[in-house]
């Protein structure tokens, strides 16, 4: 069945080549310390060297005379930390709620949901800049900010595909040979429940990488670390001559989110070959 | 229908309770008090006079009856006073909102019409090269950042081409007609609503063409066609209204981010809305302008909710019968 769903996957060329931008973005991000083993945001050279112009910064320098190229690569490394933890905190907020809004049902389910729906209800971007400027600007707190408002579409689909499978025959089964709740729940359900919900996870990834870079990008990011929004934020006052400060960065978080976008539709065509049109 | 949009505004209200208490409990975890940061901010270091301001904002009480009063004068639309501006919260934002609405509402008609004139196009021309365009310029648009597009533009069209202003809503120190002054604010609009309406329109469009093509392979569809009726009937008339459904829904699950997204804009284009008094607001921890901010765009964002859901209800008959 692995095989088979791999096949499928292999089959769609888009998907094929998302998963190799997300390689070489993680090859990046592997090989910064060792390409760039000083710290990114110490300053190398004089300041706003167009890219392609010299083999010292292929990617040019920036106000400050910092390397990009080295931003890149480290930013990488934040990028793909943040797009992560957020979304494992994203996914165990969202699996918890849901599986207990419907395995339970009731009350439960419906004060749940209710709370789903306020934290769907109040702005997001709005909500990630409270907590982070309440919190402190640390990466920690950026991270769980980012969770805490993207948990909401996992949490409905997990409540989703546990009421088609509370009733199914195996979980009766069980039932009837006196398993208990928890163990039914993470077990024999959760399991079953998982392979779609592991997929909207990886597109949270996506939007979480944007909301950490715009939250970088307004100025709120940590400030001692490399980040591709944050060198756009500190690019935006020289458009005017030199762009490129503004352009490189995009580019490379346009390309993650495309590709981590076509990758987890590839895996939900995989999934549910039906469906595909 | 009266019954029930009284019934669905009457839902916004235990949601607008909670988002007043999820705030509250988040301030409470704040390190510096509002005191702290007054008395920096404006060099108050007398112990009496900060004590007199502790009492004047009830900080001398416990949290449950803090939050009580601040529900209470919530409820009798009082959000405080803001220090920073020296007026009353809910005047400052209410000078902001227009301009944060005028956003919206410009960008969701920008992902509306592209969107879905995208969308129709790609599903009646499937598998052409107009439909891979569209899927290319679709996969493009949803996977960039909106804020860099929005500078991406900028550069292009204000800077190389000099085609529009950079930033800000009016042209500073001219005393326009009225029809100038329209002409001046859409000029302003223009990059900030397609910055962040592309976003929506690369949705739109992907969500839009499955449904169309969904809807084309329906048993009604042959009907009409049967009869005779011609191809653009079909599309305009029969096939579009349905499949117009699914976009609606998700455009009322995202006024959320619609708004939030608008914050980002914001910033980049200097626009006087909400979102750039918010950002002010979080910079100088001014917190009762924070929560009023909060509060009132998750206010804008539950409204909007109704009258999407009214749309729905407008759309499809079907539900109707419920």
């Amino acid at each position: 069945m692995v095989f088979s769903f791999l096949r499928r996957f292999a089959r769609n060329r888009a998907a094929l080549v998302g998963l190799l931008l997300i390689l070489i973005v993680i090859a990046a991000a592997i090989a910064a310390p060792f390409l760039f083993p000083r710290n990114p945001l110490r300053i190398v050279g004089r300041p706003e060297i167009w890219p392609f112009l010299t083999w010292r910064h292929p990617l040019g320098t920036d106000s400050l005379g910092r390397d990009i190229a080295a931003i890149i690569a480290h930013g990488a490394r934040t990028t793909f930390m943040i797009g992560l933890l957020a979304s494992l905190t994203a996914t165990l907020i969202g699996v918890t709620v849901g599986a207990l809004a419907a395995y339970v049902g009731g009350w439960v389910d419906e004060v749940l949901m209710r709370i789903a729906e306020l934290f769907q209800t109040i702005p997001n971007i709005i909500f990630i800049l409270t907590i982070v400027s309440i919190l402190g600007q640390t990466i920690l707190n950026i991270t769980i900010a980012v969770g805490i408002v993207t948990w909401t579409p996992i949490a409905r689909l997990t409540r989703a595909e546990f009421l088609s499978l509370r009733e199914r025959e195996f979980v009766q089964a069980c039932r009837a040979i006196g398993t208990t709740d928890l163990k039914i729940i993470v077990r024999e359900i959760l399991p079953n429940a998982l392979p779609p919900v592991v997929i909207l996870s990886s597109l949270v990834v996506a939007s979480a990488i944007l909301f950490e870079s715009a939250v970088s990008f307004l100025g709120l990011g940590d400030p001692n670390v490399a980040s591709w929004g944050g060198l756009i934020g500190d690019g935006r006052t020289l458009i005017r001559t030199s762009w490129y400060i503004c352009a490189v960065p995009g580019v490379a978080i346009m390309l993650t989110v495309l590709a981590l976008n076509l990758v987890g539709d590839g895996l939900n065509d995989a999934l549910n070959p039906r469906l595909k049109t | 229908m009266g019954r029930i949009v009284i019934r669905r505004l009457a839902q916004v209200l235990p949601l607008l309770l909670g988002v007043i208490v999820l705030n509250f409990t988040l301030i409470q975890f704040a390190p510096g008090t509002l005191l702290d940061i007054m008395s920096a901010d404006q060099q108050v270091s007398d112990p009496v006079l900060i004590e007199r301001m502790r009492v004047l904002y009830g900080m001398d009480q416990p949290a449950i009856v803090q939050l009580g009063k601040y529900i209470w004068s919530v409820l009798t639309l009082d959000f405080g006073f803001s220090y920073r501006q020296n007026a009353p919260v809910l005047d400052v934002i209410m000078t902001h909102l227009p301009a944060t609405i005028l956003l919206m509402v410009a960008s969701i008609s920008v992902a509306l019409v592209v969107g879905v004139t995208a969308g129709v196009v790609a599903s009646v021309k499937v598998n052409t090269i107009w439909d891979n365009l569209i899927s290319l310029g679709a996969v493009f648009f949803f996977a960039a950042p909106t804020f860099w597009l929005g500078i991406m533009l900028t550069i292009l069209f204000s800077v190389k081409l000099g085609w529009l202003p950079v930033g800000g809503m009016r042209t500073v120190g001219t005393e326009p007609s009225l029809v100038g002054d329209v002409l001046d604010v859409a000029r302003h609009l223009v990059l900030p609503a397609l910055s962040l309406g592309l976003f929506y329109a690369a949705m739109y469009a992907r969500i839009m063409r499955a449904s169309m093509l969904e809807v084309f392979s329906l048993d009604f569809v042959r009907t009409a066609r049967s009869k005779g009726l011609s191809g653009s009937t079909i599309v305009v008339r029969h096939v579009l209204r349905n499949a117009l459904l699914p976009v609606v829904t998700l455009l009322g699950l995202q006024l959320g981010t619609v708004v939030g997204g608008s914050v980002v804009v914001e910033a980049v284009f200097s626009w006087p809305g909400i979102g750039s008094l918010m950002l002010d607001s979080v910079m100088s921890r001014n917190y009762p302008m924070v929560l009023g901010v909060l509060v009132l765009s998750s206010l804008v964002v539950a409204v909007s909710n109704v009258a999407v859901d009214l749309a729905y209800f407008k759309l499809d008959p079907r539900i109707r019968a419920r």
